[in-house]
């Protein structure tokens, strides 16, 4: 289990938006949208607080830490 | 190819290149000569230069971000990794030539030998680099 889990597919599906516009809010590429959702990158602190604030929650709602998990 | 990433695509046009360019240079080995390196390097230049102008034209959506620039960072460890491993090995083969080898060529034919085998190493990890970074796409990051 990956050390940083998210919900931002979860949140995103909520605020019904496609991942291509998710990507334009935060400043990334759709593949990082996919990555992040897929728990395979864990971004930079400033990209998680964009993604948060996109998906109108605040960071500890869509990302935590697992301290037993793989880093 | 919807679904790659700008970056991405532009390291498969890299990859082609590389590949086309310099696939030659590994089945031609004795008939390299410093203008045939120095063609490959020209030829390289402009096949990159063709390729990127063409994804760039294509591609309307050319953000790139900290993902990108992490896997282009693993890619130039890679790259440094096998390039530096790659010299430590030619090195030692001077040393061997230099001491206990019996390799009599003239020293216009030596200088060749030698221009040969670190380009050599120079391409092999260019390739590395650059399949680093896709394979690490491939994989999510």
């Amino acid at each position: 289990m990956p050390a940083m889990r998210n919900q931002i597919r979860e949140l995103r599906g909520r605020r019904e938006l496609t991942q291509q516009e998710l990507a334009d809010q935060v400043g990334v590429t759709r593949q990082t949208v996919i990555a992040m959702e897929q728990d395979k990158y864990s971004p930079s602190l400033e990209t998680a607080f964009k993604v948060a604030t996109a998906l109108g929650v605040s960071l500890e709602q869509c990302f935590q830490y697992d301290s037993r998990g793989k880093r | 190819m919807t679904s790659l990433s700008y970056r991405e695509k532009t390291l498969y046009a890299s990859l082609a290149a590389e590949i086309v360019v310099y696939g030659p240079y590994f089945f031609m080995h004795q008939q390299n000569s410093v203008n045939k390196v120095a063609g490959m390097i020209i030829g390289i230049i402009v096949l990159q230069i063709i390729l990127q102008s063409i994804i760039a034209a294509l591609t309307r959506n050319r953000v790139t971000d900290e993902r990108d620039r992490l896997i282009e960072l693993r890619g130039y460890r890679a790259g440094y990794l096998t390039l530096a491993s790659l010299m430590v090995l030619g090195l030692g083969m001077l040393w061997f030539h230099a001491t206990v080898g019996h390799l009599e060529l003239e020293s216009r034919m030596l200088g060749l030998h030698f221009l040969s085998v670190f380009f050599g190493m120079l391409i092999i990890s260019d390739i590395t680099k650059t399949a680093t970074q896709i394979v690490a796409y491939r994989r999510a990051l």
